[in-house]
Formats: C-alpha cells, sequence, structure tokens
C-alpha cells in the first residue's frame, strides 16, 4: 500500500474493527467455500484493505482453515 | 451487518462443542483441554507466521508466548460463548481469537523495548521512498494538497494517530496498548481523519468522483 493510499484509506464505507473480528469467520468460510462474502457482509472487505492488523488476521484465519483442509 | 434474518443451522460438531463448554463435569473439562489444543495450535501458527518479528525470542518465549495467547484466548472465547451464532463452523469461530491474541502479543513484543517514532517532518517525502516514486511523481500535486490537508482539517489526534500508524508504520495494537485506547477506538480517528482528507480533497476537486457531502 502506498503512503497515500494509507492516508486516503479505502473510499467505500466500510465497518470497524470490531464487527470485523465479530464476522470475520464467517466471511473466510464464505470465501473458501466459493460464495459471494461481500454480498452477505458490506463493507467487511474495505474494511480488510484499510486496517492492516485486521488484513493480517484475515489472512492468518484463511491460511491455517485452508492448512486445515489439507 | 445481516441483511437477511435466518435461523442458523448449527452443523452437529458445533453444536457438540456449544453443548460440552456450556455443561459440566468431566465432559466440560474434555471439551476445555480439547479447545485449549485447538487455540494453542492456531496461537503457534500465527507465531511461526511472525518468527522474523520475534527474532529476539528463544524457543521456549516463544513457546511461552503461544501458551499465553491460548490461554488468553480460551478466555475470550468461554466470555462470548453466547455470541456464537452458528454461522461459521465453531472451531473456525474459535480460531480466530487464538489469531488475534497471538498476532497482539507478537506485535506489541517486537515492540515493547522501543520508543514510538515521532511521525518524520518530511513524511510526505516518503511517498517517493516507498516503492511507489512513479506514482509521487505522478502525484505530486496531490501529494502537496494532501501535505496542506494534513496540517490544515486535522485535529492534532488525528494528525498524530494517521501519521503515526501510516507514515510511522507503527502498528494499532501497539499504539492502542501506550495509549491506553483499544484497536477499533484509534482505527475510528483513523477513519474519520481520512474521511477528512477525501472530502478535502474532493471538495478541490483532487479526486474523481468522491462526494463532497462526505464532508
Amino acid at each position: 500500500m502506498s503512503l497515500i493510499e494509507g492516508l486516503l484509506g479505502p473510499e467505500e464505507p466500510e465497518v470497524g474493527c470490531d464487527e470485523c473480528f465479530a464476522e470475520l469467520d464467517r466471511y473466510v468460510e464464505l470465501e473458501l467455500a466459493g460464495a459471494d462474502p461481500d454480498a452477505q457482509l458490506p463493507g467487511l472487505r474495505a474494511h480488510l484493505a484499510g486496517c492492516l492488523a485486521c488484513r493480517e488476521e484475515h489472512q492468518s484465519l484463511r491460511d491455517l482453515l485452508s492448512a486445515d483442509q489439507g | 451487518m445481516e441483511v437477511a434474518v435466518t435461523l442458523p443451522v448449527v452443523d452437529p460438531e458445533s453444536r457438540a462443542w456449544v453443548a460440552a463448554l456450556a455443561g459440566d463435569g468431566a465432559d466440560r473439562e474434555a471439551a476445555l483441554e480439547r479447545l485449549h489444543a485447538l487455540l494453542l495450535r492456531a496461537a503457534r501458527f500465527e507465531l511461526g507466521r511472525r518468527r522474523g518479528q520475534l527474532a529476539g525470542m528463544s524457543a521456549g518465549e516463544r513457546q511461552d508466548l503461544a501458551v499465553q495467547a491460548a490461554d488468553d484466548a480460551l478466555m475470550g472465547v468461554l466470555a462470548r460463548l453466547d455470541d456464537f451464532r452458528g454461522l461459521s463452523r465453531f472451531t473456525t469461530w474459535a480460531y480466530k481469537f487464538a489469531l488475534l491474541e497471538a498476532a497482539t502479543k507478537a506485535r506489541r513484543t517486537a515492540w515493547r523495548d522501543r520508543e514510538l517514532p515521532r511521525p518524520p517532518e518530511d513524511w510526505l517525502a516518503m511517498a517517493a521512498d516507498d516503492g511507489h516514486p512513479e506514482a509521487a511523481a505522478e502525484h505530486a500535486e496531490l501529494l502537496a494538497a494532501l501535505r496542506a490537508a494534513v496540517a490544515e482539517v486535522l485535529t492534532p489526534h488525528q494528525r498524530e494517530v494517521l501519521l503515526t500508524v501510516v507514515a510511522g508504520r507503527v502498528p494499532l495494537d501497539v499504539l492502542a496498548e501506550r495509549r491506553g485506547t483499544t484497536r477499533g477506538a484509534l482505527y475510528k480517528t483513523i477513519h474519520d481523519a481520512r474521511r477528512k482528507l477525501r472530502a478535502h480533497l474532493a471538495g478541490a476537486g483532487l479526486l474523481a468522483g468522491e462526494e463532497v457531502s462526505r464532508r
């Protein structure tokens, strides 16, 4: 992410960190199932774009579940 | 956030987890032990990804950190068991507590003995030095306007938080710990600051498609 992107953040409306944490498990399972998580959980993808900490944890959960699924 | 009201269909394995943890006796003790092992695995997974960040720690210290993360995650899971709605598998829901605890502890440990950097005076010069020099040259006008907007439209608190996290690259969890606040509260500050900057730049015609009303 460039400095400009970091300063301006995502253009779209986004949820906050607490809402992101509350829905992260559902979001990742929908992603891995090939469903459309953004239709069911609007604002979460934009938050992941703007928040590095939540983005890292999203990636970790994805990777951990993928590892579980072998 | 919900767009449809549906009764969750809890899978049998998740239902068994919740029933055992909400129960008592030997079944609950066994479930707690299995859950802790699951959380410990997730915590180790997260700390393994962050080995570079934790280079100063011994294997034993990393193991201790993983156990602390699993312990704290277990407390979190039990405290919020009523929040589990069965919209994902229980193990997925539980994993996120361990990943959060491990990631937060790793970030804070990595910064434990470090002073928080003050945002550099010439933070905008970083735009040409952050791997996007072409973008910096292309957006010279935008950068100049951004510098002015950061100075003029943000409150001192918004300016400090945004620049410390974005230009200073201080993790939100670390700044939250030092300031005695939460990640969510700091992100709200950043979000509000970004909206102000976007609205200001849009008003100056520098951001295509941006709604000036967001100001």
